[in-house]
């Protein structure tokens, strides 16, 4: 601010890296002033895990790659619950519309992509710090120890937070109000991660169902979680690298939709 | 003076309804352009279509030169329809809007601070907005629009239901954004609070405007009228009616309407002439047009 009151902008890359900054921590405002639906999904994912891993455990000898019932009832819960967190990153695009916000922000000097960058970063912090309540526990109380370590768990996370993040941004554009939104969520949850196998491994699933179970984000997943869990960091390029052409869809969707 | 607001031919179209047809509007740096209009006349999405919501269909926007898309950092918009984020707090709101125009985090607290000030606001800024009073939320609205100083300010009905200490608030911040150079486009339906801005008028219909000027200039073509109420029935003073000259002279009752530009001159040499008439005036008022009078005449014609 001048000495005579006149307030004077950053501009150029700074002005963006202030304008995505305050996106940000909006964003994070925002998700802290309503964190019912994520401590939901992940307190919901903690008794799941609970109250199946007894089951997994008479499982998983007939599982490939799993090495105990513990890595099936946390990856599977993780996935399960970080796609219904979907829903919370596709209801807070969605606020905007609702809340008629959205074309404020399409009014100020920022950019669709610095808007989305902004919000998508508190967002993605709270699906990782989700996956990591769920495996954190999992560790502490029943053991859990990834094979390939702990750095490799960690990546999974990220790229399957991301990938979440950028398919509910997806929705988002797609739903037209919160209840639409909601249904579409629910509906889309189950289907990823009953066909993806977070419930019932896809080794015992029906035949049909094994056949699409690779449509499903999920799926890869999960073979990304039981990799690093049970296997090696060499095994999981190909799971990450399909976990990419999922986000990438979602992104190319949002961008799509947005632009239209 | 050189515009910084310049609009010209506008036209956008709502499938078959037509919302702008040829609008044209200009407004200096310091003016506050009073934008009045009966709904559908094409001030909202004038507005939309200045703030690059909207793209025109024909004609063109240009803020200090510059087309809208790349004019953003210019301009400030407070929409007529309140459009906050209701779980943050009013400091929150400002915060985000003071940032996504590139202000460093010390200027904006300390505009923050002064705007609120200015706008009644200091108290409730830790209060969410949701939480707000309907005139506090409208007072926040505005000052989201204004937390970085645009040169265009475009404020789309920002008192809609404020009580009167509202409105005064307001209104004095946009006299003062107006002062320190700002273009200010402000639609209203109270007309009296261009009085108070001091605000020239742009008249829209039909999605166009059909009356640009100051409010002097404008009121200045409307008849105002000039009632004299006398004690008997004034059956002869009928007759009087052509000595009005270009005053129209109407009877009601015991009542004598004369409609003219100036209706005290209009009356003084009608009653000189008969003073008997006089002798029977019971009480006289005159009514100068008003902004009402105004609209409601060029609407009308």
């Amino acid at each position: 601010m001048t000495s005579s009151g006149l307030v004077i902008p950053a501009s150029g890359s700074r002005a963006a890296a202030i304008r995505i900054a305050a996106v940000t921590r909006h964003q994070a405002v925002l998700l802290a002033r309503d964190p019912g639906p994520m401590i939901g999904y992940t307190v919901m994912g903690l008794l799941l895990i609970t109250a199946t891993r007894p089951l997994y455990a008479i499982v998983a000898p007939t599982v490939p790659g799993a090495a105990s019932g513990i890595d099936l009832a946390a990856a599977g819960m993780a996935v399960m619950f970080s796609l219904f967190a979907l829903k919370v990153g596709a209801a807070h695009l969605l606020n905007e519309r609702t809340w008629r916000t959205r074309d404020r922000l399409r009014a100020s000097p920022a950019a669709f992509g610095e808007v989305l960058a902004g919000k998508a970063m508190p967002i993605l912090a709270a699906i990782i710090a989700q996956q990591a309540v769920l495996f954190g526990v999992a560790a502490a109380a029943f053991g859990l120890r990834p094979r390939a370590g702990w750095l490799a768990l960690a990546a999974c996370a990220v790229a399957w937070s991301a990938c979440v993040l950028l398919l509910g941004f997806g929705a988002s554009t797609l739903a037209r109000s919160p209840a639409q939104l909601s249904a579409a969520g629910d509906i889309f949850a189950l289907l990823t991660t009953v066909i993806g196998g977070a419930l019932v491994p896809v080794a015992l699933l029906p035949g049909w169902l094994r056949a699409i179970a690779p449509a499903s984000p999920g799926y890869w997943a999960l073979a990304a979680y039981h990799t690093a869990l049970a296997g090696s960091t060499a095994q999981l390029g190909r799971p990450l690298e399909m976990l990419g052409v999922f986000a990438c869809i979602g992104a190319f969707l949002t961008a799509l939709i947005a632009a239209a | 003076m050189t515009a910084l607001l310049e609009a010209s031919g506008l036209v956008r179209r709502y499938g078959a309804t037509v919302a702008l047809d040829g609008f044209d509007l200009s407004v200096a740096a310091g003016e506050i352009a009073g934008l009045v209009g009966h709904n559908g006349a094409g001030k909202t999405t004038f507005a939309r279509v200045t703030a690059g919501l909207l793209a025109p269909h024909a004609g063109m926007v240009r803020i200090a030169g510059q087309a809208p898309a790349r004019a953003r950092p210019l301009l400030g918009l407070a929409p007529q329809e309140l459009a906050l984020y209701p779980t943050a707090t009013a400091r929150e709101n400002l915060e985000l809007f003071a940032g996504l125009y590139g202000m460093r985090r010390r200027a904006a607290r300390q505009r923050i601070a002064a705007l609120a000030g200015d706008l009644v606001l200091s108290d409730v800024l830790d209060r969410r907005a949701r939480d707000l009073s309907g005139g506090q939320q409208r007072r926040l609205q505005a000052a989201t629009a204004m937390v970085h100083r645009p040169r265009v300010l475009l404020l789309d009905e920002p008192t809609v239901g404020a009580d009167p200490v509202t409105r005064d608030a307001l209104l004095a911040v946009v006299r003062a954004a107006a002062g320190e150079g700002a273009a200010v486009v402000y639609t209203t339906h109270y007309l009296p609070e261009l009085d108070t801005l001091g605000a020239t008028l742009a008249v829209a219909s039909g999605g166009r405007v059909i009356a640009r000027g100051s409010r002097a200039e404008l009121l200045a073509t409307v008849p105002g009228h000039a009632v004299a109420d006398f004690a008997r029935p004034p059956a002869a003073l009928t007759g009087l009616a052509p000595l009005g000259g270009q005053a129209e002279v109407s009877q009601d009752g015991t009542r004598l309407v004369i409609t003219a530009p100036d209706p005290a001159a209009a009356l003084a040499p009608l009653l000189a002439a008969h003073a008997d008439a006089v002798a029977h005036l019971r009480s006289l008022e005159l009514r100068p047009p008003t902004l009402d009078d105004l609209y409601r005449h060029l609407v009308a014609s």
